[in-house]
């Protein structure tokens, strides 16, 4: 039975996870990904599809923590213009 | 003429007014007794424990996150889920705040923050044992 605390600490783990990648680009998109995932099945009331929709979650948390360790391995050399602070 | 002072609220930052006692002596046969208000020197009476710098840098986040009007009030007590947030927006508002102040919270300490003053608090609990 996934209760909603599960849920809620899938979502921060997925962020956490994310907020590790060092490409600007690929880190806004998981970031984006994770509350747009969640968002769209917010409603969800039949407990099987909650079960599914929790498990692909759990799925793509493992699918973060293997493309953080490629990306770390090749970071990138320079910053990207949107992480610099122009005032 | 008396006029009572205020009695003093929980808002933060209200200037305290101070009752003196004025004797004057009338030229009737009675002595009045009135009372008139002198302004104190503004002191931030604090009702929660956190700095009200970090409070206003919460409030701060909490409003761009949430989208909300220059009028809406966002101030100490206010819960996330008055200003129409609900967990996952309450979830993103940790994380603005997480990435604003540097910082990284426990999962249930970060899932127990429901209203502004918490989270300010939560902030410098870890900002103090981080230093």
């Amino acid at each position: 039975m996934v209760d909603k605390g599960q849920v809620i600490r899938l979502c921060r783990s997925l962020l956490r996870a994310g907020r590790q990648l060092p490409d600007y680009n690929i880190r806004e998109y998981a970031k984006r990904r994770t509350f747009d995932g969640f968002r769209m099945n917010k409603n969800l009331t039949d407990h099987s599809k909650v079960e599914k929709a929790y498990a692909e979650g759990k799925k793509q948390l493992e699918v973060v923590e293997r493309v953080v360790k490629v990306y770390l391995a090749y970071p990138p050399k320079t910053k990207n213009i949107m992480e610099l602070k122009l005032h | 003429m008396a006029s009572m002072a205020a009695a003093s609220t929980s808002l933060q930052a209200r200037p305290r007014q101070m009752v003196t006692a004025v004797k004057c002596f009338s030229q009737g046969s009675r002595s009045n007794l009135s009372f008139t208000l002198r302004p104190l020197p503004t002191r931030l009476s604090v009702s929660c424990a956190a700095k009200p710098e970090t409070v206003d840098k919460v409030c701060e986040v909490v409003k761009k996150q949430l989208s909300l009007k220059e009028g809406d009030q966002v101030t100490a007590a206010t819960k996330f889920a008055e200003l129409g947030a609900d967990s996952l927006d309450t979830v993103e508002i940790v994380m603005g705040l997480e990435e604003a102040f540097d910082i990284e919270m426990e999962e249930d300490k970060a899932q127990a923050i429901e209203t502004v003053e918490e989270a300010a608090e939560l902030i410098e609990e870890i900002l103090k044992a981080k230093a």
